[in-house]
């Protein structure tokens, strides 16, 4: 044994290293049974001296049989008997020899599998090729067997046969054994389709290929040529695996009772195949999960719709009555607290982990705009407080601050959210199974298939509780770091923020609160005390007091109704050539006018006013003599007068001659200008939409009302002298300055040129453009260019 | 107003020097300038109140949220840490509202009492504006009738656009002389105004976040385990996240 073992690989060694303990403690057990047998060997002294022609395996055989065989005689022994025992032990010599020598084959298989093919596979690193799913934990399953190849050969080398114990050695070998080969086995399928994927590369099949064909070239040279491909090396340890119950229930059958290994065989022999039980298991469970959590996802409702049978229409109906069931008894029979336990928990941390990557999410978006806006916030009001008349030279301000929430995002990013929401991803396939487990459950408690769905049940069950249990400390642990990260980047954000905002102000002791209010305040008041804020917003309040005031207090003076007194006497003393009747109310604007009510009858003195305007007519009322705009009147028409009130469409004009700046027209009647009105128009429109415009209606409180609709009815009154009189030379204009037309829709202008102004706005009523027409064309000419033509 | 291209070539007498408007035009385009500025930092300065509270609040939701979950009740780890946290996040938002309402006070209501006068600077400017177009349009009137002939009716109004001009002219340029006078004190006045709120802002921000810092790191101090590199943490969530992938219930794909 020992030169054999000096042979073996280094790694091998170790393994013995490790394993010396229980090799002695094997010795020491095999040397008690050693004395057993010695013992009970010299008591059967006689009778083996009697029977010394026979092979020492039958000696042996004897010594245990001596017992009875001393106290019965010897004779009671057959001879067929020992013939029997003699041919199992030499059978069982043949197994124990088969099981060593295929140990030793598949050790060595294995050992070549891995010097070339995997180790070479390795040290290339081809891209795409994954050498560890490919061969799992292959090293490790080699030096299991190394391990039981040594045990096996400690146990059978110089040992008598009827002293050998196998089933020892496969007994204390067993947990490394299971442990080993489950992972194996585990993984030999995703192994399986892994090579199937990569044979269809042509780079990587050349590399396995290579790998093989070397392999090939050795198993020839030792003339066993029975090497087929990659699938078959990588099934050689299942097959292994599964050997063993074989051989050692072959070994078991072949070994007589009395054997000091029957025993052990007997227990080997269960564990090993208990071994295989659990693989099978591990591997059936995988399977189950597998089918499931691929159930509902990449499904068509085709494919589902295709499923809809009637089995699995009963299937569902009969799980929701168990569902009923269990609703309306309360109880589930089947229940296994571990389980639920860990559902709870595991709800509890998806629940927890949801939510945490929400919140925070949401916090950082709300920090990602809070914390730049309230920076800027600063530099503006830093640009405002501190920038002398010169704006100062960008260096000294950080012009581009470091962005800390920036760098924070990222790492949130990295540290927390990444990681949470990859944790996240993961939750959906237990959750399916966790479902489905709740489906088998049903199942099993309907009874329906019996044995199938509760095997079904148990697997699924048996799995969700193996690994929800990592699955939720794993969990666990993750968010609990996602958190300590979040606090650790919290705080240095608060360090970098705190930093960044010192760094511009570099202030000493700021002043207090009051202490602001204190200086600020004279400040403010010295502000007020300037001339034109305490002129304007006096005035501004003032009269916001005289509107309210002024409107019944105006009226009452100036409007002093014409009686029908009055109305007999004008039309005795004048002529009907003379009369005319108020159309609309009208207000008086300047001095010297008189204000009219509607239908009010005139008498016109003189049909233009002191400065020659012809708009403004001096009228009598038959109360007073004043002056009044001549398109309030109309001529008298004595079987009208009744109905004169709806009959025109210029319905505000009142409101648009009214509400003229009073300066604007002081100035106007001083010219005599006809057009005072379209002035009065433009005037009010440039400055209407502004508080100023409003405050000059604020004036005529009587028109305050219509006046607010000015805009809406501007159009039609400045259209009004046109219509009115179409012949008028009031539009006539001309160009006080050259203009050029930049469009189609423009008329081009030489100076001084006389043009028929059409319309005093452009179609959206914009009144800084007239339609006009000059030698036969047509277009829009700016209204500042345009002068009217006086005959004066 | 409007029309700027227009206007160039528009034969008109300078009333006013040209010195004197130009600077008018600067000492108002100024203030306009700072009228804009206060305006939007005024505007701006809410929406980042609003901003700072949502945030501590929801910063606040992330430890409620957890502090809710039934996993707490469980877990003492987790219960501490998560006990912790929400004392932390409330204590940060109290800091939080404390310096909104610091801002307020001191930058906000300022602001806005600042922001109160310019309408009545825009009001005046107007109105010399005003007072500007009927002393140009009289002046205007005036020069007319001084061109034409002497006939009678024709001294007669421009005697009247005469009397007619001059108040509008003394108003005019009383208003000028006041506003070319006061434009500049009330521009200055704003380094004085606004230089506290300046630092009190700073103040505000700088001792929020030193006691965000300062809570952050007791809580970290106080909950972690020897200090853990960033590295580290994130190598150990990756070897946590890959031992999830591995387990067979987890749908790897």
């Amino acid at each position: 044994m020992e030169p054999k073992d000096r042979e073996q690989l280094g790694c091998r060694r170790k393994n013995l290293l490790f394993l010396r303990p229980r090799l002695y403690m094997l010795e020491r057990r095999n040397t008690d049974t050693a004395v057993d047998s010695m013992a009970a060997g010299d008591r059967a002294g006689p009778l083996r001296r009697s029977q010394s022609d026979r092979t020492e395996y039958g000696q042996r055989l004897q010594e245990k049989m001596t017992p009875q065989a001393e106290c019965c005689a010897a004779e009671s022994l057959t001879q067929e008997e020992e013939q029997r025992t003699q041919r199992m032990m030499t059978k069982r010599l043949r197994v124990i020899q088969e099981l060593v020598q295929t140990e030793r084959d598949y050790k060595h298989d294995l050992e070549l599998c891995i010097r070339e093919v995997v180790q070479p596979l390795r040290d290339k690193q081809v891209d795409g090729l994954d050498v560890d799913t490919f061969f799992s934990n292959i090293e490790s399953v080699q030096q299991v067997s190394a391990t039981l190849l040594s045990l096996l050969e400690e146990a059978t080398t110089d040992v008598e046969p009827a002293r050998q114990v196998i089933g020892d050695v496969f007994l204390q070998i067993k947990g490394p054994l299971e442990d080993v080969y489950k992972v194996y086995c585990y993984h030999h399928d995703e192994a399986h389709s892994v090579l199937e994927s990569y044979e269809k590369e042509e780079e990587l099949k050349w590399h396995l290929n290579h790998c093989l064909q070397s392999l090939k070239m050795i198993y020839i040279q030792e003339g066993k040529p029975n090497l087929l491909d990659m699938g078959s090396l990588l099934i050689k340890p299942i097959q292994r695996v599964m050997k063993y119950p074989l051989l050692l229930c072959q070994l078991r059958n072949s070994t007589p009772a009395w054997h000091p290994d029957a025993r052990a065989l007997e227990d080997a022999c269960a564990s090993l195949r208990d071994i295989n039980v659990n693989i099978n298991e591990l591997k059936r469970r995988k399977d189950l999960v597998l089918k499931y959590k691929k159930s509902d996802e990449e499904e068509s409702l085709k494919e589902k719709l295709s499923k809809l049978n009637i089995h699995s229409i009963s299937k569902k109906s009969k799980r929701v009555t168990n569902h009923l069931k269990i609703l309306t008894r309360g109880e589930s029979q089947v229940k296994d607290s571990t389980f639920d336990r860990e559902e709870k928990i595991f709800r509890s941390v998806e629940k927890m982990v949801r939510c945490c990557l929400r919140s925070t999410a949401l916090c950082l978006q709300h920090m990602q705009d809070a914390m730049p806006l309230a920076l800027r916030c600063v530099m503006q009001l830093r640009k405002i407080a501190l920038s002398g008349d010169e704006e100062p030279g960008p260096p000294e301000g950080p012009q581009s601050p470091p962005n800390p929430w920036d760098d924070f995002a990222a790492q949130l990013q990295r540290q927390v959210l990444g990681p949470l929401g990859a944790l996240l991803s993961l939750f959906s396939g237990p959750q399916k199974l966790i479902q489905k487990r709740y489906d088998k459950l049903l199942d099993y408690e309907g009874g329906a298939q019996g044995g199938l769905a509760r095997r079904e049940f148990e697997a699924l069950n048996a799995q969700l509780v193996e690994e929800l249990q990592v699955f939720n400390r794993a969990a666990r642990g993750l968010l609990l770091s996602c958190l300590h990260s979040l606090l650790a980047l919290l705080r240095a954000l608060a360090g970098q923020a705190r930093g960044l905002y010192l760094a511009p102000g570099g202030l000493q002791v700021p002043p207090s609160v009051p202490h602001i209010s204190e200086i600020q305040s004279p400040v403010l008041e010295e502000v007020h005390s300037l001339g034109f804020v305490k002129d304007n917003s006096a005035t501004f309040i003032e009269r916001k007091l005289s509107f309210e005031k002024k409107k019944p207090a105006q009226m009452l003076p100036e409007t002093r109704p014409q009686t029908d007194t009055h109305r007999s006497r004008l039309l005795s003393v004048y002529s009907a050539g003379e009369l005319y009747q108020a159309k609309r109310r009208c207000n008086a604007t300047q001095e010297q006018d008189i204000p009219l009510l509607e239908g009010e009858l005139v008498a016109v003195l003189e049909q233009k006013d002191p400065l020659g305007s012809s708009s403004r007519w001096l009228v009598d009322t038959g109360v007073a003599k004043g002056y009044v705009y001549a398109c309030f009147l109309r001529p008298y028409d004595p079987a009208r007068s009744r109905f004169c009130d709806n009959d025109d469409d210029f319905e505000n004009i009142s409101l648009f001659v009214s509400s003229r700046p009073a300066g604007d027209s002081g100035t106007d009647s001083g010219t005599g200008d006809p057009s005072s009105s379209l002035g009065g128009t433009r005037g009010k429109s440039e400055s209407s939409g502004d508080a100023e415009g409003f405050q000059e209606v604020e004036e005529q409180p009587g028109n305050l009302t219509v006046s607010l609709n000015a805009a809406a009815v501007r159009t039609p009154t400045v259209g009004f002298p046109l219509r009115l009189t179409p012949s008028r030379p009031a539009q006539i204009f001309y160009a006080v300055h050259a203009f050029e037309a930049r469009s189609a829709q423009e008329l081009s202008l030489q100076e001084y040129q006389r043009v028929h102004v059409l319309r005093l706005c452009d179609l959206s009523g914009n009144e800084q453009w007239w339609l006009a027409e000059a030698q036969g064309q047509k277009g829009y000419v700016p209204a500042s260019y345009l002068r009217r033509m006086t005959y004066a | 107003m409007s029309w700027i291209p227009f206007k160039i070539g528009q034969p008109k007498k300078q009333i006013v020097p040209k010195t004197v408007e130009r600077d008018f035009e600067r000492e108002y385009g100024k203030l306009q300038q700072l009228e804009e500025q206060t305006k939007r930092l005024q505007k701006d300065m809410k929406k980042s109140a609003d901003a700072d509270l949502a945030m501590s609040k929801s910063a606040v939701k992330i430890s409620l949220d957890l502090l809710s979950n039934p996993l707490c009740e469980q877990d003492q780890d987790f219960l501490n840490m998560v006990t912790a946290l929400d004392t932390a996040m409330k204590r940060m938002d109290a800091f939080n509202q404390e310096k909104v309402n610091q801002i307020q006070k001191t930058v906000i209501e300022p602001l806005k009492k600042f922001g109160s006068v310019f309408p009545s600077l825009n009001m005046a400017v107007k109105r010399r504006e005003q007072a500007l177009q009927d002393y140009r349009r009289l002046q205007a009137k005036v020069e007319k009738y001084e061109e034409k002939e002497k006939t009678g009716p024709v001294l007669a109004k421009l005697h009247q656009a005469r009397e007619e001009l001059r108040p509008v002219r003394d108003d005019f340029e009383a208003k000028n002389k006041q506003l070319l006078d006061e434009m500049p004190r009330f521009y200055s006045s704003r380094l004085d105004y606004f230089q506290p709120s300046f630092e009190s802002l700073i103040r505000a921000q700088v001792v929020y976040y030193s006691e965000m810092h300062k809570i952050f790191g007791d809580l970290t101090q106080q909950l972690d385990q020897p200090g853990h590199s960033d590295e580290q943490r994130e190598r150990e969530n990756e070897a946590k996240l890959s031992e999830l992938r591995a387990l067979s219930i987890v749908a790897d794909d």
